[in-house]
């Protein structure tokens, strides 16, 4: 069993009395298995720091501000790919065939794309494997990662961490392509408009050219090509 | 040469080849890639289900499971087949229900019970040392602990708990609340029980058995139309929509068919391929428009002056000028028509006045039974007056002649419909009706016509007991109401269309803005089809009509074209008024469980309109005075004087609305000190309510003692898509942030009301806990103290039933219920428990003082043939009689649990029944022992049939319905035939053997038993359509006269003008003012009208992304494009929408579609999603429901007469909302107010 997986699966569970007491131990299994490299076992500390003084309510607080209720945060992982589409339910099932492949059912309540589930289930498995794995859903825990950034959470470094693992470059197109596709900066009005415009209908001159409207939405469903802009700024972030 | 040998003569190769003349060939290829597919659609197994609450199409689904996990849903195709020449029901469902898989697994869903932290926090620390009920107590005695989570509402700050957490927190506090304020003051919230009506029970069930507050939907969603109980003592009793196929004349009116009944919309578009013609009435061009063969457009709000230039039109040529032999008939043997009405003298003028009365005769025309409730008509034989049977003094303390025969007891009679003839009448006089019209806010059209018109009208003089009286028939005042000429010279009548009196097609031309000529052409063609179908012309109705603040005269204004042409309880005809389809057809069989009446009676039932009005002191800033909408033919009394909350505790104290809490004094202490003084209870409270030493609630709804405590809400959005006055609700209830910009009576210096005690600080935050069960976070979930996860439509069995058809199937349990979440009755049965748990030492057997309201479809609702204020000193406290009555309940809190999973002993000893009859119910109790099993652990219910599993309540409901157990149904047609002396069980014979099990639902929908509950039949003849009972088996309806009544002679309806329908513009609700409007900046004013909308269901699913790209995504609004320019708005622009009572942000969509002058919201957006903060308030912009207030109407509160007396969700006072007006400006700055709580304050 790889502790390692199994620590951060319980970083990213609901702060409990258990996970404070717990806060030390952890510390010490990425020290020993030293899966995770020096520097991103530093970045972890904030956080073990945190569970071990901070105020249970206030963690607790926090945890469900971020991961309950902030759809974009969401540590259901199938949220950022078929959020609520036809395609999530199947894709779920699939999941829990692996686990079961593994030989694990699901006992708890939590449903099979929560993260912590995946990652208890991944400490199961060999490093080689997991890290494979990881990398399949890489480019969400990258985009996970960069958003936590941006609310300067503490809980960054741990996305962070998983997105290292499986190997995933923060700038890698997939990233980009979840980052763009949610980036609806709240402040700019004019990207905000971007996102809810409705084309204009025009009829003519080509009668076949087809309804405009279904076009641009099918455009918008196209992969989105990386903006190098966007890419460099992100970049400079992280 | 033979080939024999060559050729394969067996065999084909399977080798490549082409074929279809080469364009075809074959290959070996692998098709292995076609698993992907048979993969992708594969499931483990199929189950029925369908959408709960929200939804009321109650279309039944397959859902999809595949290992344990829900993957897609379809529409079920199973249902019962219809009859030969009408087109099956199948298939049933929409867009939003099939996309609700998705929604299933949302981020957005409550994973577990969730506490405000601060809350949870001060309750944790006191609990270490103390218990429960101790922990709540201190917490609640300390202010500063309180305010911190009262004022935090809506802030965040939510942390996890445990469900024993959290229950133990809700029964500690609903048991402090019992015993220190009274269990009255622990209120319910929860909507529509038809759809899953197990889960709406779970609840009401619990608040039953502790004395809690049951409070009502309809009338608080204002889709409860008053005009119903008005007319037919029924309450929404419609069409199924299968009907709509016989209709040969559709008329949708106010209805958006295809956009919110979509799986019913094919019967309207098979029905036009039969040749059916249909007219739409609607303002904007929305999406029915285009199936009308004509479109009417009036202008918005002027409906009742549509519909009254159309009566006028049919009246004409239909009635008068040419009799049309089946409307005369319908008229004189199914409407009040052909009674006599007194005539009243005032300062020397004669007005209509009551319906005269066998009582008023010398000798009362030898009756003895309730001869002040029997109703007079002339037979047309020999010109006398006779009672016919039917009216509702028939209908208590004697048996056999309460029917629609044409008879007087058992003498034939056949009524005069008018006096006209001069045989028939000794004079001509003038009688004033009072006209509206010219009270027209600048907004809408004012016409120059005097406030009183008088009109000639034939009358026959009678000598009474009380003197001389002139009587005319209400048709002959019917007729001059509408304007019409009847040779009888006199004013304000018109002999043409064309003439420029109220009423007349080219006076509707001017209000309405429809052309005379289409009102005209419409109006004959629906009669005409009328009278050559025998009535099947049906109108159908949405919310858009009731929503007015006179709505009654929309309605009022339909049904009375309807009833002329005889269209109520003919198949194809009828009023379909479709808005918050609550038909529970098994309604009887569900009370019970319900509302606990199997282990004490009664319930607490409440109107919430007035409830929240009062509550959320809505009453303090009222804008509308009484002698703005007061008739100037009114009786004497001190009308204009009384605001609109002194009306409603009047009504309260005389027993015709329900009150809660109901006296300011705790029931269960009342109790022990009537006890105390050897006093029987009733007589008790009478005495100490007479002195004055105890008080109703009603009568200072500020005062600490009479706040609402706890409240829950479940299967509701009450604070967000149905909370009328949404920033009152926010400051005064939850006492959090709001945006209320107006200033109270008190502050405006106005007059203050005269009945209710006047605080001039408003109190902020009455309740002590709010509690929300939802699946989703909802508005209301954020702004609650504790939220409950509750399993969503496809993790519970529960049962569900509709208007739409006549069917009855199951939600089920798919899948378990996901993350922590369970189904409601679960919940309820766990909060019951822990109740039972921390309750024993604090409460135990308790006596309980429930005041009831004088109730419809019982003996009492025949008390008040006057109305008489014993406060004023006008009458005796007579509880029951002249007060509402006032019943002793036992209470035993600490076996509440215990009773809660058993079926209570009163269904064997007192029975069951509804709507005015009763029956035995031993043998069906004992079935449910058989099927449930019974209770064999010691204690109060050993013995008792179990109610333990959704599915125990589910077969309840279906045992003790006559409208699921055959049996039942012939046992209360026998009931039903002996009130009438009419064999009525040949409706339910062949089905005595049926009984629908949970099973049998489960397997596929059931077509429910004809039961006397309802006025329409199941039959393989015709469809389910209201007043057929009426019609072809001569059962009255529930009314004064027995008969659908077109004039209403109470009281306060005749001093508020509406005895008769008449035109009633929108009122002035005054919300743009001095200190509030747009000056300064493009704006422009508007009236705003909430629709409901396409791509959710009230708030549900508009918070599903793929639903928000559908439309606009996010709050818009609809504005025409002259109005844009006016106010410099561009489409898509951020614009601001605000008034007095609040703000709200939305997107503008600049459309052609919307009239000038109009602005739509769709009902209803989450102020969740993509809300900037408001510049006006400077808070979180407000959801559509911010801008609007209630404002309650005093005809809406009578009671203790006849069909005008109270009955849950069935009469009562309605929120309206749509005579608002909001300046609407574009927004300079868009803020997101994304900053964490604590930093803003």
């Amino acid at each position: 069993m790889i502790r390692t997986y199994k620590a951060l699966s319980a970083l990213l569970t609901y702060p409990s009395v258990d996970l404070l007491a717990a806060s030390s131990e952890i510390a010490e299994v990425f020290a020993e298995e030293a899966i995770l490299p020096e520097q991103t076992q530093r970045a972890l500390r904030p956080l073990l720091q945190d569970l071990s003084t901070g105020d249970l309510y206030g963690l607790q607080e926090r945890y469900v501000l971020l991961f309950d209720r902030s759809r974009t945060l969401s540590l259901n992982l199938f949220e950022h790919v078929h959020g609520e589409s036809r395609e999530r339910g199947p894709a779920m099932v699939d999941l829990l065939e692996t686990y079961r492949a593994g030989g694990y059912d699901l006992a708890a309540t939590e449903l099979p794309d929560h993260l912590p589930v995946l990652l208890e289930f991944l400490s199961t498995r060999s490093d080689a494997e997991a890290r494979e794995l990881l990398a399949d859903a890489g480019h969400i825990l990258a985009a996970l990662a960069e958003r936590l950034a941006r609310r300067e959470s503490v809980y960054a470094p741990v996305l962070a961490a998983l997105a290292e693992l499986g190997g995933v470059a923060k700038t890698s197109e997939a990233v980009q392509e979840l980052l763009t596709v949610a980036d609806d900066d709240p402040e700019d009005l004019e990207a905000l408009d971007a996102v809810w415009q409705e084309a204009e209908v025009t009829f003519g001159p080509d009668p076949n050219a087809g309804c405009p409207v279904t076009r641009d939405m099918l455009a918008r469903m196209d992969p989105v090509p990386p903006k190098p802009q966007a890419a460099d700024a992100a970049g400079g972030m992280i | 040469m033979s080939h024999l040998l060559d050729r394969l003569n067996f065999l084909k190769s399977n080798s490549l080849g082409r074929f279809s003349d080469g364009h075809g060939h074959t290959t070996n290829e692998s098709r292995d890639w076609e698993d992907a597919y048979r993969n992708r659609w594969r499931h483990d197994k199929i189950v029925r289900s369908t959408h709960g609450v929200n939804c009321t199409g109650s279309c039944s689904w397959k859902i999809y499971v595949k290992s344990g996990i829900v993957t897609w849903e379809t529409q079920q195709t199973d249902y019962p087949r219809t009859r030969t020449d009408l087109p099956n029901h199948e298939p049933r469902g929409c867009q939003r229900g099939a996309s609700y898989s998705w929604y299933l697994y949302s981020a957005n869903r409550v994973k577990t019970p969730l506490i405000r932290s601060s809350m949870l926090k001060a309750y944790r620390g006191l609990r270490k040392d103390n218990s429960p009920i101790e922990a709540w107590t201190k917490l609640q005695a300390d202010p500063i602990l309180r305010a911190s989570f009262v004022k935090t509402r809506g802030m965040g700050g939510f942390v996890r708990a445990s469900w024993d957490e959290s229950t133990e927190i809700i029964a500690a506090a609903n048991a402090y609340t019992a015993k220190t304020y009274g269990p009255d003051r622990v209120f319910g919230f929860s909507p529509i029980p038809a759809m899953s009506m197990v889960s709406y029970a779970a609840g009401s069930r619990y608040l039953s058995l502790l004395g809690g507050t049951c409070m009502s939907f309809y009338d608080w969603y204002c889709d409860l139309p008053p005009a119903s109980p008005m007319t037919w003592g029924e309450q929404t009793d419609v069409p199924e929509s299968a009907d709509w196929y016989n209709s040969g004349f559709l008329m949708i009116w106010g209805s958006n068919v295809p956009q919110t009944r979509t799986p019913d919309a094919h019967f309207y578009t098979e029905a036009r391929y039969r040749g059916t013609k249909s007219a739409v009435v609607s303002p904007d061009y929305s999406e029915a428009c285009k199936f009308g063969d004509i479109w009417l457009a009036p202008k918005q709000g002027t409906d009742a002056a549509l519909a009254m230039a159309m009566g006028h039109v049919i009246l004409r040529e239909y009635h008068l000028d040419r009799q049309a032999e089946y409307f005369e008939e319908y008229a004189r043997k199914y409407t009040d028509m052909p009674m006599l009405v007194r005539l009243d003298e005032k300062d020397g003028r004669l007005v209509p006045g009551r319906m005269l009365r066998a009582d008023d005769f010398k000798g009362k025309l030898k009756e003895k039974n309730n001869p002040e409730w029997k109703t007079i008509g002339f037979d047309r034989t020999s010109g006398d007056p006779v009672v016919p049977n039917g009216s509702v003094g028939f209908r208590w303390g004697e048996k056999g002649k309460w029917n629609l025969q044409e008879k007087a007891g058992k003498d034939d009679a056949s009524l005069r419909l008018s006096l006209i003839m001069e045989e028939n009448h000794d004079d001509v006089v003038g009688v004033d009706f009072p006209y509206f019209g010219g009270e027209a806010s600048e907004n809408f059209t004012k016409c120059e016509h005097p406030d009183v018109l008088t009109r000639n009208i034939p009358v026959r003089k009678l000598e009474l007991e009380d003197g001389d009286a002139y009587v005319a028939t209400v048709f002959d005042l019917f007729c001059a109401n509408y304007s019409l000429d009847r040779g009888l010279d006199g004013d304000w009548t018109a002999k043409s269309f064309d003439d420029d009196v109220p009423f007349t097609p080219a006076w509707a031309e001017k209000i309405t803005g429809v052309p005379r000529d289409q009102i005209i052409t419409v109006a004959r063609e629906f009669a005409t089809n009328a009278e050559k179908t025998n009535g099947k012309s049906m109108i159908i109705i949405g919310a858009a009509m009731n929503h007015w603040y006179h709505m009654d005269m929309n309605y009022r204004g339909v049904i009375n074209m309807l009833v002329m042409c005889g269209c109520v309880g003919q198949s194809g005809g009828g009023w379909s008024h479709y808005v918050g389809q609550e038909k529970l057809r098994p309604q009887t069989g569900w009370a019970p469980l319900a509302f606990a009446l199997d282990w004490a009676r009664p319930p607490r039932h409440m109107n919430s309109t007035s409830a929240w009005y009062a509550h959320t002191d809505q009453w303090r800033y009222e804008t509308l005075q009484s002698k703005e909408i007061v008739s100037p033919t009114a009786p004497d009394g001190d009308w204009q004087d009384a605001s609109l909350i002194d009306y409603n505790i009047r009504a309260e104290r005389m027993g015709w609305l329900p009150s809660a809490p109901s006296l300011r004094t705790n029931p269960l202490e009342l109790a022990k000190a009537a006890k105390a003084a050897g006093e029987e209870i009733p007589a008790y409270v009478a005495g100490q309510l007479t002195s004055g030493k105890l008080e109703m609630s009603c009568e200072d709804p500020d005062a600490p003692e009479n706040w609402p405590r706890n409240l829950f809400v479940w299967r509701s959005n009450l604070l967000g898509s149905s909370g009328k006055g949404h920033e009152y609700f926010l400051k005064h209830l939850l006492g959090t942030d709001h945006g209320v910009m107006g200033k109270d009576l008190g502050e405006e210096g106005r007059q203050k009301p005269i009945e209710a005690t006047w605080h001039d600080e408003a109190p902020e935050g009455k309740l002590d806990l709010l509690v929300t069960i939802d699946f989703r976070m909802s508005t209301t979930a954020v702004y609650s103290d504790i939220v409950l996860p509750t399993a969503s439509w496809y993790e519970k069995d529960d049962l569900n039933t509709s208007d739409m058809h006549p069917f009855i199937h199951p939600l089920q349990a798919a899948v378990d219920p996901a993350y922590e979440s369970k189904s409601d009755w679960e919940i309820f049965k766990a909060i019951a428990k822990k109740f039972s748990e921390v309750v024993p030492g604090y409460l135990g057997d308790e006596t309980d003082i429930v005041n009831l309201p004088i109730l419809h479809d019982t003996p009492a609702e025949i008390a008040q043939d006057h109305v008489k204020d014993w406060k004023k000193g006008e009458c005796e406290l007579i509880p029951g009689k002249t007060a509402p009555a006032f019943a002793t309940v036992q209470r035993d809190y600490p076996n509440l649990y215990k009773r809660f999973t058993a079926l209570g002993p009163l269904m064997e000893k007192v029975g069951n029944g509804g709507k005015g009859i009763s029956w035995n119910t031993e043998v069906e109790v004992q079935h449910l022992k058989d099927l449930n099993g019974v209770v064999t652990e010691e204690g109060p219910t050993k013995g008792l049939a179990k109610i333990d599993t959704g599915i125990d309540a589910a077969e309840v409901i279906l045992m003790l319905a006559p409208e699921t157990n055959g049996e039942v149904a012939v046992k209360a047609w026998e009931a039903l035939s002996q009130n009438t002396g009419i064999d009525h069980t040949h409706l339910a014979k062949p089905k005595e053997d049926e009984k629908i099990r949970f099973r049998d639902v489960a397997a596929q929908p059931r077509k429910i038993i004809s039961s006397p509950t309802w006025s329409g039949i199941e039959s393989e003849h015709v469809c389910y359509n209201a007043g057929y009972t009426n019609v072809h088996e001569l059962i009255p309806w529930r009314t004064l006269s027995g008969r659908q009544q077109l004039y209403q002679d109470h009281l306060w309806m005749r001093a508020f003008g509406e005895g008769f329908c008449t035109w009633r513009p929108p009122v002035d609700l005054k919300t743009i003012t001095a200190d509030v409007n747009g000056e300064g900046e493009p704006h422009v004013v508007l009236n705003f009208i909430t629709p409901h909308q396409k791509w959710g269901i009230h708030s549900t699913y508009s918070d599903n992304l793929l639903m928000l790209t559908l439309n606009r995504g996010g709050p818009c609004i609809w504005i025409s494009e002259n109005d844009a320019k006016t106010a410099g708005i561009v489409d898509n622009d951020w614009v601001e929408a605000f008034n007095t009572n609040g703000a709200l942000t939305a997107r503008a969509v600049v459309s052609q579609r919307v009239k000038d002058g109009m602005t739509l919201m769709y009902h209803a957006q989450e102020k969740i999603v993509n809300t900037p903060g408001s510049e006006k308030t400077g808070k979180r912009g407000g959801i559509h429901n911010s801008v609007t207030r209630v404002v309650v109407k005093p005809t809406h509160m009578i009671g203790a007469y006849a069909q005008q007396s109270y009955g849950f969700n069935y009469y009562g006072t309605v929120g309206s909302n749509r005579d608002e007006f909001v300046v609407i400006r574009k927004m300079k700055n868009v803020d997101w107010l994304d900053r964490p709580a604590k930093e803003e304050a």
